[in-house]
Parts: structure tokens; sequence; C-alpha cells
């Protein structure tokens, strides 16, 4: 990402809004696919979680561009008359925990919050410097 | 137009180059959900950098602000690209900039005044 040197935090601020803009849509799909024993494949959804990396060594901004599936075991629940049922009635079901989602979610809008807190005391700074030029 | 130094005149190119990408990050908002479309910003800059004579003068002919589509930005699913994050921050970076040309021009007239005014 090149980097205007002047303007350097609004940049990484808004790359830490655009992170988490991203990561906010991966938990909107693990809470619309909190059920779904078919993620086209045949097997339930797997949770995805994101992988945020720092950009350049020293200052830099965030990117998210690894997303990775949480490989943990799937809980298997009775019911029998489901056509995914196995021969005990268990279905797989995807390992997403609410609860988990919603904090998770919590977090990620806090975070792109703080990042426009940024980019807004950033600007009204750059601001009262040019007040010098009236 | 002739080859130009003045503080002036390149405190009024600047000003010309940030009005047209005003322009170009309207448009962008604009088709924030267009297919297909790919964002657009304004070379200036890095033209007038180039057009630098070694005695600091510029033929403004040269460097003109021009609008192109930097194609860098990575392509949704229905191939745009335009992120409504970006383009506020090159808002904020755009009005920053503009606001202090026009500010550095105001002083430069007024000085200019000032000289003019001597009695």
């Amino acid at each position: 990402m090149e980097l205007n040197n002047s303007f350097d935090p609004i940049d990484i601020a808004l790359s830490g809004m655009q992170a988490q803009n991203k990561n906010i849509g991966l938990i909107s799909s693990n809470v619309a696919n909190a059920n779904s024993t078919d993620k086209g494949d045949g097997t339930p959804y797997r949770r995805l979680e994101a992988i945020f990396k720092a950009e350049g060594d020293g200052i830099g901004g965030v990117t998210l561009d690894d997303i990775s599936t949480d490989m943990s075991e799937l809980p298997r629940v009775l019911k029998p008359g489901h056509p995914a049922a196995d021969d005990q009635g268990y279905v797989a079901m995807p390992n997403v925990d609410l609860p988990v989602e919603m904090i998770n979610l919590t977090m990620a809008a806090r975070a792109y919050q703080a990042n426009v807190a940024v980019m807004k005391r950033y600007q009204r700074m750059v601001d009262t410097t040019l007040e010098l030029l009236r | 137009m002739s080859k130009v130094s003045s503080i002036v005149d390149f405190l009024e190119a600047g000003i010309r180059a940030e009005s047209l990408r005003q322009n170009a990050i309207a448009n962008n908002v604009a088709n924030l959900q267009t297919p297909g479309y790919r964002r657009v910003d304004v070379k200036f800059e890095e033209l007038l950098a180039k057009s630098l004579d070694s005695d600091g003068s510029v033929d403004l002919d040269e460097a003109v602000p021009q609008l192109y589509q930097p194609k860098q930005t990575p392509v949704k699913s229905d191939g745009n690209d335009v992120s409504l994050e970006a383009e506020v921050g090159e808002m904020i970076k755009n009005s920053l900039r503009h606001k202090l040309f026009i500010r550095l021009l105001q002083r430069k007239y007024m000085s200019m005044q000032a000289a003019i005014d001597v009695k």
C-alpha cells in the first residue's frame, strides 16, 4: 500500500476500517450459516475466522487477506428425521457458537469505531494547524 | 503557456488538481454499486515532479491534471473496485490539501496587497 507521507494516519486508519469491514462479513456469514448442514459439497458449514496481518515493517496498516476455516470438531445433534442424519439419527451441525460470534461482532464494531475516531481526531488536528494560516 | 516558477501559479495548479480530484471522488461514490466500474483518480503531482526543471520552473502545459483508472484496488465479485472507506479517506485528504493551498494562496495575495499598499 502506497502511503502518502503527509497523511499516513488517514491511510492507516482506513486500512483498519476495511479490515474490520471484511471481518464483520465473515462473522455475518457464520451467523447466517449457523444451521447450514450443507455448504454446497454435502458437508456442514465450518465457521470462518479472520487472520489480520500487519503491512510493511514498522509503521503500516493492516490487511485481512487470510481467512482460516475453523477445523475443530463439529457438534452432533440428534435429529432422527433429518435427510443428513446418520444411521444413529445424529446430524453433524456447523461449529458456530452464536454467543461467540456476537462477542466477536461487538469487538469488530468497536475496532471499526476506534479507527474512525483516529481518522476524525487526525483530521481535526490538521484542521487546527491550517487555522494558523487564516 | 510560458514557463512559470511563481508560487501563485503552482498553488493555482494544485487547487485545480484538487477540484478535479473532488469530482473523481464524487463519481466513485456515486458508482459504489455499479457492476464493472473501476475507481478513477487524478494524476498530477507525479507529472509536476517530472516536468520540474533544475531551476525550479515548470511548463504548466506539460503538467495538466488528468483523470485515470489506477486499477490497483482489488475487484469485488461484481467487477466493482470502489470501497467506501477508501473514498472517505481520499475525501478527507483532498479537502485538507485544498484548504491548505487556498490559505497559502490567500496569504500570498495578502502579502502582495501589503506591498502595494505601502505609502
